[in-house]
């Protein structure tokens, strides 16, 4: 499972870094937003196995688990943790999201462009 | 009622007036009071338990949200790093908040002008309280996000061009600070400071290595953290940043974002990522030193370069921190003192510049140096603010920058003298430029543009507020340079537990965490001392 998760995370950094790289406004922002989600994905791989020092409640715990031995509850209980982490990143995603897309159909309402030179130029007209 | 109790206030506070004043939003003048009460509500609490607890063993709070116990639940914990910064931070915010009344456009303080800013501080005052890494991520994200919306306040096409490099580049950090946070728990298996700080002093104790690639990890958090608060080769968003905005507001942010920064580096580095002798210490130092250098002198060389005002108090900003990171490289307890001495004086002293600032473009309409002048004559109480302001700056004593840059330089003349020079050389020419603006500005005979503007657009009566907010920094500002002592004793003791953990530790934890550590300590010193004895014996 997790060999499979971090291939998700490279193949997901990748294109972002590949939008990012873009002279459009649109591109880098949706590198961004695929940027948050690299990262989001990369919490579920690296939360396998908690290494806490102290008791280890819930050593070994597979991330994503569908066999429950009644014997031995604890093995498969998922650490919440890194869910409760992933979910907040969400949400304030989402938020951070909303208010960038907003703010570029602003910037192309005033500026007349969302080209990154062309942007450059229409600043320095204005000063 | 327990003390603890009280320390949840500075969060719920600027958090509650900020969703009343939403509902504010045509009730100016009710809006106005709300926001002035909050922010003088939470001075008042912060100052009065920092003298309380002067005589408090620890000088250590703690409160456990909900109850829960310290690694599994949430901590606020404030303690005398975080008391100085939110006295000092609430000061500032009410004084450029009051500022704001005379320079923001009433448009805008119709559209949720001043639940922002109760907002923004209450992204600040979180970030000084919390006691966990991921809570320092959320309250970042408050903060920066008030940030992109005072920012764009106006929506004017200088301010449109501008903002996306700033929203852009701190989207990129705050998702290296999750990957790092995330990384944080995976070689940890937590993510409270105490906690953590445990973790990395038991490994030391025992002699056993921290978790591989730890090191890296202090790196991309430091590069997090040295964006958020500019350091050398991460300051290049900053002095765009507040040039396109209200005055009032790039004040705020000159005295807000950069420190909230350089004081995750303090809290964390010190007591974990870069304690004691560990393979991250050795290559975090190095960097830290090299970039206080540059941060230092490239930041006033540009500073000099500039033509102005509000330009060069900006680039001016980059040059100050590096004598924040200066204290940070140094990383023993008297430094960090110096620099969190140094980042309070800083924050009040810059703010005021820029509130300064503001009231001289009222003047003359313009913040460009050539075609001001003769404001001495003009305004003669605005002189005197903005004299004492930059020779605070600048570091002139008995002023407050030379209590800040005394200890730090002192405390770096032994081991890293050429650290010590650069931050002369930085002074000197800090000086340079605050003369420049005090010539061109007060100095000269009157300029045109200045007799063009009518005397009554900078009549007193719609200044007041502006009068009134700089005046209250300049008051704080001369209270740090003279009564230098008392601040510095709270500064001391702070610095000290940054560099040993360990009354944090139980203060957040419990008295029983630190059982195994002292026993692994005890330990390893009859093992050195029977070591040392065998040595003799032959």
């Amino acid at each position: 499972m997790t060999i499979i998760l971090s291939i998700c995370v490279a193949v997901v950094f990748a294109v972002s870094l590949y939008l990012m790289t873009g002279r459009e406004l649109k591109s880098i922002a949706m590198g961004v937003f695929l940027l948050g989600h690299a990262a989001n994905l990369s919490i579920i791989a690296m939360s396998r196995t908690p290494v806490r020092h102290e008791p280890q409640l819930l050593k070994g715990a597979p991330i994503l688990t569908s066999s429950f031995d009644p014997a031995h509850p604890m093995n498969s209980i998922v650490d919440p943790l890194p869910q409760a982490l992933i979910l907040t990143a969400i949400v304030i995603g989402f938020a951070v999201m909303a208010f960038l897309l907003s703010l570029l159909v602003l910037t192309s309402r005033k500026a007349g462009t969302l080209n990154l030179e062309q942007l450059g130029t229409v600043a320095t007209q204005d000063d | 009622m327990k003390l603890e109790n009280f320390i949840i206030l500075f969060i719920v506070i600027p958090m509650g007036s900020g969703v009343i004043g939403v509902f504010l939003k045509e009730r100016v003048r009710i809006a106005r009071v709300l926001g002035v009460m909050s922010f003088l509500a939470t001075a008042s609490l912060a100052i009065g338990l920092l003298i309380h607890l002067r005589s408090h063993p620890t000088g250590i709070l703690v409160s456990q949200m909900g109850a829960w116990p310290a690694p599994y639940g949430i901590s606020v914990v404030f303690d005398s790093l975080s008391g100085l910064l939110l006295a000092a931070s609430s000061l500032v915010a009410l004084a450029c908040y009051v500022h704001s009344f005379s320079t923001v456009e009433p448009i805008a303080e119709k559209r949720y002008f001043h639940p922002m800013v109760q907002l923004l501080m209450f992204g600040v005052n979180l970030a000084f309280l919390t006691g966990d890494l991921f809570n320092l991520f959320v309250s970042f994200e408050i903060m920066l996000m008030a940030s992109y919306c005072l920012l764009t306040f106006g929506g004017t096409r200088l301010q449109m061009t501008q903002a996306y490099k700033y929203v852009l580049l701190n989207l990129v950090g705050s998702t290296l600070f999750v990957i790092g946070a995330g990384l944080v728990y995976g070689m940890t298996g937590t993510l409270n400071f105490a906690d953590l700080a445990l973790f990395v002093s038991k490994r030391q104790a025992e002699g056993r290595s921290l978790p591989p690639g730890f090191a890296a990890l202090s790196i991309s958090l430091l590069l997090v953290f040295g964006l958020k608060g500019a350091i050398f080769p991460l300051w290049f968003w900053l002095p765009d940043t507040y040039y396109t905005c209200n005055v009032s507001i790039a004040g705020l942010f000159a005295g807000m974002l950069t420190k909230v920064g350089i004081y995750a580096i303090a809290r964390t580095f010190p007591m974990i990522f870069a304690h004691g002798n560990s393979d991250a210490n050795r290559i975090v130092m190095p960097l830290l030193a090299v970039s206080a250098a540059f941060t230092m002198f490239l930041g006033v060389l540009g500073a000099v370069s500039h033509h102005n005002i509000r330009r060069i108090l900006a680039v001016h900003v980059i040059s100050q921190v590096g004598y924040m990171v200066f204290g940070l490289a140094l990383m023993t307890g008297v430094a960090l003192a110096g620099c969190l001495f140094y980042m309070i004086q800083h924050m009040v002293v810059k703010s005021c510049l820029f509130l300064c600032c503001g009231i001289m473009e009222r003047h003359t309409g313009t913040d460009d140096l050539e075609k001001s002048g003769g404001l001495l004559k003009r305004d003669w109480y605005l002189g005197v603010v903005f004299f004492i302001a930059a020779m605070s700056l600048v570091g002139l004593p008995p002023l407050s920058g030379f209590f800040g840059k005394l200890v730090i330089i002192r405390e770096g003349w032994e081991s890293k003298w050429w650290l010590s020079i650069f931050g002369l050389l930085t002074g000197a020419l800090t000086l340079l430029s605050m003369l420049k603006i005090w010539g061109y500005a007060f100095w000269s005979p009157s300029a045109k543009a200045i007799e063009r503007t009518p005397q009554n657009m900078s009549n007193t009566s719609s200044l007041r507020p502006a009068y009134v907010g700089a005046t209250l920094l300049v008051l704080v500002a001369l209270f740090l340079g003279f009564g230098a002592q008392p601040v510095y004793d709270i500064a001391f003791r702070a610095g000290n537990q940054l560099v040993n953990p360990d009354e944090y530790i139980s203060a957040v934890l419990g008295p029983h965490a630190l059982d195994e550590l002292t026993q692994y300590r005890q330990q390893e010193a009859t093992r050195l001392a029977a070591a040392a004895a065998v040595e003799v014996m032959p």
